[in-house]
């Protein structure tokens, strides 16, 4: 896969963008993205933003939960229920 | 009481149940409120524990899961759902905040200053397709290839409806800091 080793410009960089924050690509590929930002400082200081912005989503709207009475609904609902399983 | 049905529901206990936090989460979320999301979920379960037969046991309960509450949602619920305003999706250009941010807030700051309120209106605005995208990925963390199996799309589809979504939420999100002040515009 050397073709995959070709340095990124900052178009090939920028295209992987999510792919990479999200640890979607193969090695060799993330590897190039990688070399391209310690190289880049534009295309670095973007990808921090938007793993900043991924971080502040994920942190913010992970913790909610469902309502404890839901559960326990669930819990009777299912121990109630008499039907035979749908095949 | 059978002893299979019993083996039945200590598995679904154990491997379905601990997944109700992520199935209320996604259907709060599709369907835009508690009580629809509380509905909406309850019937996941259930369907889900009459199916049980059909889960592989190891295998991804959670997808299973999501996917079982997707199909419920569409069914029952999109067709009768008001029709939000859409936003315009061809408006979205490349990285629209960043550069107008990277001189006065490049770390993206002003984000921490939203309220949990306003950000879950700004992905609840989000059109449907990319707001399930966004989802599924950023509020629980599920990979492309889990995204692309609960949606029914390649994963190709995933990555440009990831894209699109997020830098619509980012743009929404960033004109609600600069209308709150917690950053000014950039100067055009």
């Amino acid at each position: 896969m050397s073709a995959n080793l070709q340095p990124l410009d900052c178009q090939g960089a920028l295209d992987r963008l999510y792919e990479y924050l999200d640890g979607e690509l193969t090695p060799d590929i993330e590897q190039a993205v990688r070399s391209h930002l310690d190289a880049c400082a534009r295309c670095f200081a973007l990808f921090n933003f938007e793993d900043g912005f991924l971080k502040f989503l994920e942190a913010r709207t992970r913790a909610q939960g469902a309502p404890p009475e839901l559960k326990r609904r669930i819990l009777r609902s299912i121990f109630e229920d008499e039907s035979a399983p749908e095949s | 009481m059978s002893q299979s049905d019993d083996d039945r529901r200590t598995a679904f206990e154990q491997e379905a149940l601990p997944h109700l936090d992520a199935v209320y989460r996604v259907a709060l979320r599709l369907s835009g409120d508690p009580s629809q999301a509380e509905d909406l979920s309850q019937e996941t379960m259930l369907k889900a524990f009459r199916s049980w037969h059909q889960y592989k046991p190891g295998t991804n309960a959670r997808a299973w899961l999501l996917t079982i509450l997707r199909h419920t949602f569409i069914n029952q619920y999109r067709r009768t759902k008001h029709h939000k305003a859409t936003v315009d999706v061809t408006a979205v250009e490349h990285y629209t905040v960043f550069p107008d941010v990277q001189d006065a807030d490049p770390e993206g700051t002003f984000f921490d200053q939203i309220v949990d309120e306003e950000i879950y209106q700004a992905i609840d605005a989000l059109p449907n397709e990319f707001r399930e995208t966004v989802v599924l990925s950023d509020v629980e963390g599920l990979s492309y290839a889990e995204i692309a199996e609960i949606t029914g799309v390649p994963v190709g589809t995933v990555k440009s409806r990831l894209y699109r979504g997020r830098q619509l939420l980012q743009k929404r999100l960033y004109d609600y800091a600069v209308e709150m002040g917690y950053l000014k515009k950039a100067p055009q």
